[in-house]
């Protein structure tokens, strides 16, 4: 079994060791119009480092789904891909002066290093399952850390630096989010699915796990409200919401959820100025086509210069009059770069690529014969897969914009380290399932 | 037991990732060719700043409109004034007007004629190719026409009554938009010195002039009454000798008649009255049609809606003439009629474009039917050079028009135009236009006078409308109306002005 399964992998990861640096080479003469391979040193470095996460996973015996490594590795070289035709010094100038293209692969290498260490370094998820209240009570501290001391960026509260080095907790806190309710849902999915008490025409589970439930909505509504980021707490409840309902099987639940993050956010645009900004922009960005309806609107240029087949690797306009021709390409807007330079059909080629994640991290969760490590999978994959619905969604005006990442893809180390972990994780679930008859 | 869910929740997140391809395929394949060439869009400023643009060129390639990219920044300049308004302008700052603005997608390359070089373009990746332009107008007709102008106030709209090419439309005063569409820095200055002049000169009032047509709405009243069976041109009015003296009654209302330079009144028939342009006899003659008929034949004529100059889809818009008030829903009921008499004979509500007469008087010449107007003939590769090339894209076919009278009111209509320029009644005033007079000999003129009041102490303006050659078996090949701001009667200023276009066109046509 474990020597198909690295054939499987290997076998997978071919075409897109062949095609990625190929792109590579290709946005480089879209880039400069002439016939050459531009420098070759970032594409060699990519091929060298999925190959060796390739090995060394094989090596070290990890016989997890060998669908994930591939895709993540063609994702991850989209994102290098684009973000090599972006001026280079777009996220301001790091610590290492690199450009960014080269300080995203270095970030992608250490992401892979971290996937391939939880991997491998998960055998025993007991401290995990075990310790669910120790997590929640650290993601509950994380979160309220970023309020205090956290950083605005761009009127987001989403930032901790520590020194010159930032990091978005919220990456982190997903995670963490996600061991929590895995740990919590498995202990008291049967109470759950059990609706005793009565509130009206609605049945809901008894106060002491109803409890639970509230204190989880009230901390994401304090991330609306405290950090300015709809996105995040929209990624979060539906995180929650998901895990809910795999755990419980109750659509009610989703239903009632939905209905209050729905009135919590009818509430937030009358009372959050910033809010409102965000969904006027988003029900008619040309009623102010300068300022709040801006990046929409240049996002959705972006897209249309696509079109069908897209400008060509490297040939979508990197600036317009000294600036990109959207504000954050690099990271919020990743995807419409995607869309200008891929058009429609490469633009929906990414996106199967992340439904295919998605349907192999819910493959995971349905084999790993044991209701935590289940739950877990479908949190984590809910949330790379709810986070690439906001984002895009977000960017082609289907619903209001927010400020997450699109994973793999989008410029930024805690976004790719998170993103890696998580991969990480389904590969240990899925080893852990393949070896147990 | 869980697995249920999962596969629910895959279902779900599925939906959720078609939802997202169908919003990226409506923005990329739906919607992008709008997008894309929004005027708004920075793409398309930054690349009009330094991307090569159509040239216009006239009906005999001379270039009207041409672009060189020094420096990387495109200079638009024009080479005639007379045609600013036409042509219209296209600046980085000021933005499109004209055929500038109806063509623009074809002049900058946005829109290729041929659906297959479009659709080639757009998969390799091609630049888009320009096109110019060829107008139906002659340089040699626009330019006499905007010194026959001069430096008055007016417009001049010339069209063959048989295709519906536009021949000459030019408004005075014009302008130069050179000094506006090259270099964005210095284009506000060359552009504040234009609008600061008098009679702003950026209104085009060839297509968008409001005037009140006065005494050239009879020709109008004779279609529209003819047409209906109301009246023939026999028809006389008992108590219209006596009313020219002193006036007629109507609603309570007294409509006189103009001074008629010492000419005793007569039972006048049509023709006579068309001579004299009595206002006495057009009242009766839209008295016997009725509201409700005048209205109708008036909208038939095509009043009371904008005007859209083809060719196809890049219409330019003329503003909509009226017979009464003017509402979204086009010309309002009239009050009165009172007002109805006062309209017949072109005072009151009425009001005109000079292309609405230009047309109209072109359906009488065309046996009745009104041609569809187009100003640019064909499209042709953008050439290097300074003339057009051969190879051409599209060319333009007239239109079926629109028949707006009976072939037999059309030519009633003509006879009486005629005999308004020849006619011994009419001689003194119309008779200005008769192109003998400008060195066309065995032309039959056809031709009306307006004299516009505008109240107070203002001079009326100055209208003409006719066509040539207007014999009973003649094809006209110029239909021409002329309107001078506050010049006094039609027949001192418009009437020669007209007389002399017409002519000049059958010396330009007949020599080649």
């Amino acid at each position: 079994m474990g020597g198909s399964l690295r054939w499987t992998e290997f076998r997978l990861l071919l075409p897109v060791l062949l095609l990625v640096p190929l792109g590579f080479v290709l946005a480089h003469i879209g880039q400069v119009g002439l016939a050459e391979t531009g420098p070759l040193a970032i594409p060699l470095a990519y091929l060298g480092l999925v190959l060796a996460a390739h090995l060394l996973l094989r090596g070290l015996g990890q016989r997890g789904d060998p669908f994930l490594l591939p895709i993540v590795a063609a994702m991850g070289g989209i994102g290098l891909i684009i973000l090599g035709r972006l001026p280079q010094d777009l996220a301001g100038l790091d610590a290492l002066g690199l450009g960014m293209a080269p300080t995203q692969l270095l970030w992608f290498g250490l992401g892979l290093v971290v996937m391939v260490g939880v991997a491998v370094g998960l055998r025993d998820d007991g401290f995990l399952r075990h310790y669910k209240y120790s997590w929640g009570l650290f993601g509950a501290v994380l979160l309220v850390a970023t309020l205090i001391i956290g950083s605005e960026v761009n009127g987001a509260r989403l930032w901790i630096f520590v020194g010159p080095i930032g990091f978005q907790p919220s990456e982190l806190i997903k995670i963490v989010l996600a061991i929590f309710l895995a740990g919590y849902l498995a202990e008291t999915r049967a109470v759950l699915s059990q609706a005793t008490v009565k509130i009206g025409p609605l049945k809901v589970p008894p106060l002491p796990y109803l409890l639970p439930m509230l204190v989880i909505f009230g901390f994401v509504m304090a991330v609306v409200v405290v950090s300015r980021d709809l996105g995040t707490a929209l990624l979060f409840f539906g995180v929650f919401l998901t895990m809910l309902f795999v755990a419980t099987g109750r659509r009610s639940y989703v239903l009632f959820g939905f209905l209050l993050f729905f009135g919590g956010s009818v509430l937030a645009y009358f009372l959050f100025a910033h809010v409102r900004v965000r969904v006027d922009a988003w029900l008619n960005p040309w009623a102010d086509p300068a300022d709040g309806g801006y990046q929409i609107i240049q996002a959705l240029y972006a897209f249309a210069r696509g079109g069908v087949f897209g400008e060509g690797l490297g040939q979508g306009i990197p600036l317009i009059n000294g600036h990109t021709p959207v504000p954050a390409m690099h990271n919020d807007f990743i995807f419409a770069a995607v869309g200008e330079d891929l058009g429609f059909i490469g633009a929906s080629a990414v996106l199967a690529l992340a439904a295919l994640l998605v349907f192999r991290g819910l493959r995971v969760a349905i084999g790993a014969g044991d209701d935590f490590r289940a739950l877990l999978a479908v949190g984590l994959t809910a949330s790379l897969g709810l986070q690439i619905l906001i984002i895009t969604a977000g960017n082609l005006k289907l619903i209001p914009l927010t400020g997450v990442t699109f994973p793999f893809l989008s410029y930024g180390g805690s976004s790719l380290l998170a993103s890696f972990a998580i991969v990480g994780v389904l590969l240990a679930i899925s080893h852990r399932s393949s070896s147990t008859p | 037991m869980i697995a249920g869910q999962v596969r629910r929740l895959g279902s779900a997140l599925l939906v959720g990732f078609a939802v997202v391809v169908g919003g990226l395929g409506f923005w990329q394949v739906v919607a992008a060719e709008s997008l894309n060439t929004r005027p708004d869009n920075p793409a398309v400023l930054a690349a009009l700043r330094s991307q090569p643009r159509g040239t216009i060129f006239d009906a005999t390639g001379v270039a009207l409109a041409r672009t060189t990219v020094a420096n990387g920044l495109a200079q638009r300049a024009y080479s005639d004034p007379a045609f600013a308004h036409l042509v219209g302008y296209a600046s980085l700052r000021y933005g499109l007007s004209g055929i500038e603005a109806a063509w623009d997608d074809v002049l900058n390359g946005f829109t290729d004629p041929n659906p297959l070089h479009q659709w080639l373009n757009d998969i390799l990746g091609r630049p888009p190719t320009q096109y110019d332009l060829t107008l139906t107008l002659d340089r040699r007709l626009q330019d006499y026409a905007a010194a026959q102008l001069g430096t008055s106030v007016g417009a001049i709209v010339a069209i063959d009554p048989a295709t519906g090419q536009v021949l000459a439309m030019t408004s005075t005063p014009s302008f130069d938009a050179s000094g506006f569409t090259g270099d964005p820095g210095s284009a506000a200055a060359a552009w504040d010195l234009i609008a600061a002049q008098p009679n702003d000169p950026f209104v085009d009032r060839a297509r968008n002039g409001v005037y009140v047509p006065g005494s050239i709405m009879k020709v109008a009243t004779a279609a529209i009454g003819l047409d209906s069976g109301a009246v023939t041109t026999d028809t006389t009015f008992p108590t219209q000798p006596e009313e020219e003296i002193n006036g007629m009654y109507v609603d309570g209302f007294l409509i006189t008649e103009h001074d008629l330079n010492g000419l005793t009144p007569g039972l006048w028939d049509m023709s006579e009255a068309m001579q004299v342009s009595s206002n006495i006899y057009f009242a009766h003659v839209g008295l016997e049609i009725g509201q409700e008929r005048y209205l109708s034949g008036a909208e038939a004529l095509g009043f009371c809606a904008p005007w859209r100059i083809g060719p196809r889809d890049h219409g330019l818009s003329g503003v909509a003439s009226s017979v009464t008030e003017l509402t979204d829903a086009g010309c309002g009921p009239f009050v009165d009629d009172a007002e109805l008499a006062s309209a017949s004979f072109g005072q009151g509500r009425v009001t005109a474009s000079p292309l609405m007469m230009a047309l109209l008087t072109a359906a009488v010449a065309n046996g009745g039917v009104l041609p569809d107007p187009f100003v640019v003939r064909d499209i042709r590769p953008a050439s290097a050079q300074n003339g057009p090339l051969d190879e051409i894209v599209e060319s333009f076919a007239p239109g079926d028009g629109t028949r707006v009278m009976s072939a037999q009111t059309a030519d009633s209509v003509r006879a009486l135009m005629v005999d308004a320029v020849h006619g011994p009644l009419g001689a003194p005033y119309a008779g200005a236009a008769n192109v003998a007079l400008y060195g066309i000999s065995g032309v039959e003129t056809a031709g009306k006078t307006g004299t516009a009041q505008r109240g107070g102490n203002l001079p009326p303006h100055s209208w003409f409308i006719g066509f040539v050659p207007a014999g009973p078996d003649g094809s006209p090949a110029i239909a021409v109306a002329v309107i001078v701001e506050g010049a006094g009667p039609g027949s001192q200023s418009a009437a020669p002005i007209g007389g002399r276009v017409m002519a000049e066109w059958l010396r330009l046509a007949g020599g080649g």
